[in-house]
């Protein structure tokens, strides 16, 4: 089990940034409201890390603009969105992802995933 | 889970991060883990394995944001002390050249003393026989000896320090940091979380 939570961690490593890039594209979102939305497209953040260094990382390269503002009868919160930078990012990310995807599929498409005996 | 806020306050004060923005950091913290806890949603689901290491989770979110303040130098004991550990060696490995060159040339004087202090010690006469050659050049054989043995001590603690120097000079210096660099870069840790 462990070893399944390392190698998703490791295959997401790559990608969760245009993951998050990905989900403001709904509007701009805080912490939690992102990991929310991932979670509504079937991706839960359980495993060894969290979406918080990897939005501290784009807010510092510039990819993500912040304002606080108030969020539904709680406290203000940072919301991230997408900037042009981060938004020629994710189409630049998207279509290497989906190359990397082809050429995998590629290789382990005709794999069976039937348990050996 | 506010002592979960309360660890990661701690561990930004450790690190020099600025109030404003360690308080920032710390009140969306809060709010998120209240929001997913009025959920229902563990804090597992928010942070990962970061929840059950505040510490590791906070100096992570710090440095992927690059609001740690670096360290002055003179405060970093990781600068400071391989610098002190360098100068106390080189010094000892130039003090070891200098005593192997001092006894291979044959220039200490306080080793003949100690091997001429038999000179004083007055055979005891032997009626049958004259005192031998042997015992009157007793003290010059010692000086005989000491000087075979001075030069070749001397010799090999000269070898000793200058091997050493090299050494130091290839894998410990300042000029090998190149060195140390590559056998460090086999084994950083990412640390916790995607960034």
């Amino acid at each position: 089990m462990a070893t399944t939570e390392r190698r998703r961690t490791e295959l997401l490593r790559g990608v969760l940034d245009l993951c998050l890039l990905a989900v403001m594209q709904d509007g701009p979102a805080y912490g939690y409201e992102m990991t929310k939305r991932l979670r509504a497209r079937g991706l839960s953040i359980v495993g060894e890390g969290s979406i918080y260094p990897l939005l501290g990382r784009l807010e510092r390269d510039g990819l993500v603009e912040t304002h606080r503002a108030a969020s539904n009868g709680g406290p203000p919160r940072k919301y991230y969105e997408a900037s042009a930078e981060g938004r020629r990012r994710l189409a630049d990310g998207v279509s290497e992802w989906r190359a990397a995807r082809d050429a995998v599929d590629g290789v382990l498409g005709p794999v069976e995933t039937g348990v050996a005996s | 889970m506010s002592e979960f806020v309360e660890e990661c306050r701690r561990e930004w004060k450790r690190l020099r991060v600025a109030d404003s923005v360690a308080n920032e950091m710390a009140a969306d913290l809060a709010a998120d883990l209240a929001e997913a806890e009025a959920d229902g949603a563990s804090p597992e689901q928010v942070l990962g394995s970061g929840a059950f290491d505040p510490r590791s989770f906070a100096a992570s979110w710090a440095a992927a944001r690059g609001v740690i303040a670096p360290p002055p130098a003179s405060l970093d004991p990781r600068r400071r002390t391989p610098r002190l550990r360098g100068t106390i060696a080189v010094t000892a490995l130039i003090a070891t050249i200098l005593v192997g060159l001092a006894l291979f040339t044959g220039r200490s004087g306080s080793t003949q003393v100690a091997v001429a202090a038999p000179v004083n010690v007055q055979p005891v006469p032997v009626p049958q026989s004259p005192p031998s050659a042997g015992f009157r050049h007793f003290p010059l054989a010692l000086n005989q000896h000491a000087g075979v043995l001075l030069p070749a001590f001397g010799l090999l603690i000269l070898l000793v320090g200058v091997v050493g120097l090299i050494l130091w000079v290839i894998y410990w210096s300042p000029w090998a940091e190149p060195i140390r660099a590559v056998r460090r870069r086999s084994s950083i840790d990412d640390g916790p979380g995607y960034g």
